[in-house]
């Protein structure tokens, strides 16, 4: 085995170029599926923390027949009578952090000259922060103390309708017994998120602003958690899903929904991406597997000589494949280390300080949540080491049928072959 | 005694859809200790008569028998277990393996039989390679050598194993007379003190004249089998 491999490792040696092509085709393929797959993770992530930190929250609790109607953002279905009990029973579980009370409704937003369709939300200004995320993508400020008349819109919104922080706004909304109200808010900030819909129709006010405003008297339409994150997401997955199972259990009046529940659809658009990453990866290693054969067999062709020679020793058909299989199975092991080291290297600067994706393709507005500021990537060593490996195997196969034609060459023929 | 013996040996090649018969019914029996040349015009089944003694190809008909075992029926593995053990070769155009060294082509039989240990194939083959007269010269690279070294290093390859024959096609074709010379006298050197069997296919005259048996092959049948 020894001056088999000794053959082999010099033989690559001694066709330095070619070995260098398929040893870089492999390193390209590995290259490419590390940074594939770190950003695509990024983004995942990215895409997956954007909706708990806007939208969703880990856990969402309403009443069961506010879920019911949930489309017209009734007034009338709160969670108020449970609210006690349920907000111990989360102190009690060390695994949730936060929890937030929210009320949704519809309502209008006017500048006297055009009247637009709003989707308002009434939040705790201090506790919302502990939920969501929506005081990092401010512009101008949040909420002060006295926040009676104040109102949070978002950018585009605002952009719509020519306001912006500082200018006064009308909202009209039906209150909680179904009149019609309408009042002025000065905007303390606009919102541009990552979530499309808060940037082109979200509006944001106070439950002391909606009391007065809706005659709300404090009715809460859900109850948003927020669970210590785990940086895997299908345990994080799992423990939510056990919290929502207590949960559920214990108030049976209400509807505890995840954030897998909620954004099924982006999580699937998530599914979506893996796959079509999957497909481009195969593409790669195809070409890698073509140019592992060829490399392999252009090897053999040209040794035919070598290979009589050696028959003629006695050396076995079988040895013979070894030989030429080993030569694919080190230019493999060749390109997947380089591939590895160059993919690891691009991957800390992804990590690290990740691709500016305003700057790459401008204003990010999207149909689902998306990503804004960066995109940072994952390190994700099975998915790498699975790359290795598949690097190395992908020039074992491609070097075996070639291989084993060496062996199966007539040592007569060969000896004659110039 | 006859180490090797060839009975009625027939050899039938399909040229297209033509049958074309190098050998046609060759009978010789080849002592241990023989320095054995095979001559006769291009064509006349030198080469195909050195191929089936070499266990490289199998005859049409007949029978082939080395130490009166029977070689007909042999499975290709078989076959390389043979050679493996029996036989050695030495190539008009030397074919050394261009990667290795001298000393790792000398060792390449020994490797292949697996029978020794790294220490003892090295000081076989350096024996052998200083018996050809290439000392020294044991870590240089094929290319490193003229073409009478290069033909020393197959002859030692060749030899290092103690072969029962050594089988040699044109093994002085590339070379000036001078070199050829040189290998001549090594062949018949090792010939003299190991009693190692060498049977060679030749054009040459000069080696013509060291042979001690001369088989001359016509159309693929013995022409004359002369002893000197």
């Amino acid at each position: 085995m020894g001056t088999i491999l000794t053959i082999a490792l010099r033989n690559i040696g001694r066709h330095k170029r070619r070995t260098i092509l398929s040893a870089v085709t492999i390193a390209a393929g590995l290259v490419v599926f590390i940074l594939m797959d770190s950003t695509l993770s990024g983004i995942d992530r990215m895409s997956i923390d954007n909706m708990i930190n806007l939208t969703t929250g880990v856990l969402k609790i309403q009443t069961v027949q506010y879920e019911k109607e949930k489309n017209t953002f009734p007034l009338t279905y709160g969670i108020n009578g449970s609210l006690a009990g349920l907000e111990a029973a989360l102190g009690r579980d060390k695994r949730v952090t936060h929890a937030t009370r929210r009320t949704q409704f519809l309502g209008q937003l006017s500048n006297y000259e055009e009247t637009v369709p709003v989707v308002a939300t009434v939040i705790d200004p201090a506790a919302d922060t502990l939920v969501f995320g929506l005081k990092q993508y401010i512009t101008g400020s949040y909420f002060g103390a006295d926040n009676t008349r104040e109102i949070l819109v978002g950018r585009q919104l605002a952009q719509d309708l020519g306001v912006g922080v500082g200018d006064n706004i009308t909202l009209y909304a039906l209150t909680k017994y179904d009149s019609r109200n309408a009042d002025q808010f000065r905007i303390a900030g606009l919102l541009n998120t990552a979530d499309p819909t808060i940037n082109h129709s979200g509006v944001f006010i106070t439950f002391a602003a909606a009391n007065d405003f809706l005659d709300l008297e404090n009715s809460v339409s859900e109850l948003d958690v927020s669970v210590k994150r785990n940086s895997n997401l299908a345990v994080f997955s799992r423990e939510v899903k056990n919290i929502q199972a207590v949960l559920q259990k214990d108030f049976p009046a209400l509807r505890v929904n995840t954030f897998l529940d909620i954004g099924a659809g982006v999580l699937e658009i998530t599914r979506a991406k893996r796959v079509s990453g999957t497909v481009f990866m195969a593409i790669i290693l195809i070409i890698a597997v073509v140019g592992i054969f060829n490399t392999v067999f252009m090897s053999v062709y040209e040794r035919i000589r070598e290979i009589g020679v050696l028959r003629a020793h006695g050396m076995k058909p079988r040895d013979i494949t070894i030989m030429f299989v080993l030569e694919g199975i080190i230019t493999g092991l060749l390109g997947s280390a380089i591939g590895l080291a160059a993919g690891s290297l691009v991957n800390v600067y992804l990590v690290t300080t990740g691709i500016p994706m305003e700057k790459v393709v401008g204003s990010i507005a999207t149909a689902s949540y998306g990503i804004s500021g960066s995109i940072y990537g994952e390190w994700n060593l099975p998915a790498m080491a699975l790359a290795f490996c598949l690097g190395i195997f992908v020039a074992t196969v491609a070097g075996i049928i070639p291989a084993r034609r060496a062996g199966e060459i007539q040592v007569t023929q060969a000896l004659r072959f110039v | 005694m006859a180490i090797l013996d060839l009975n009625n040996i027939r050899k039938e090649y399909l040229k297209g859809d033509k049958k074309v018969e190098a050998l046609r019914g060759v009978t010789v029996s080849i002592d241990k200790g023989e320095f054995l040349s095979i001559v006769g015009p291009s064509g006349s089944g030198k080469s195909t008569l050195l191929n089936i003694v070499g266990c490289l190809d199998t005859p049409t008909s007949g029978s082939v028998l080395y130490n009166g075992r029977e070689l007909g029926g042999l499975t290709e593995q078989q076959l390389s277990d043979y050679r493996r053990d029996n036989i050695a070769f030495i190539f008009q155009s030397y074919n050394l393996i261009p990667v290795l060294t001298v000393q790792e082509n000398v060792e390449l039989p020994l490797v292949i039989e697996r029978k020794y240990s790294r220490p003892d194939m090295a000081q076989k083959a350096l024996a052998v390679i200083e018996s050809v007269g290439l000392g020294g010269m044991a870590d240089r690279l094929p290319r490193e050598l003229s073409g009478g070294q290069e033909q020393r290093v197959a002859i030692a390859r060749a030899l290092v194993k103690d072969p029962l024959v050594v089988l040699a096609d044109e093994p002085t074709a590339n070379l000036d007379s001078k070199t050829a010379e040189d290998i001549i006298s090594i062949m018949q050197r090792m010939n003299t003190e190991r009693q190692t069997t060498f049977v060679f296919s030749t054009h040459d005259k000069r080696m013509e004249q060291h042979a001690r048996r001369i088989v001359t092959l016509k159309d693929g049948a013995i022409d004359k089998d002369e002893r000197r």
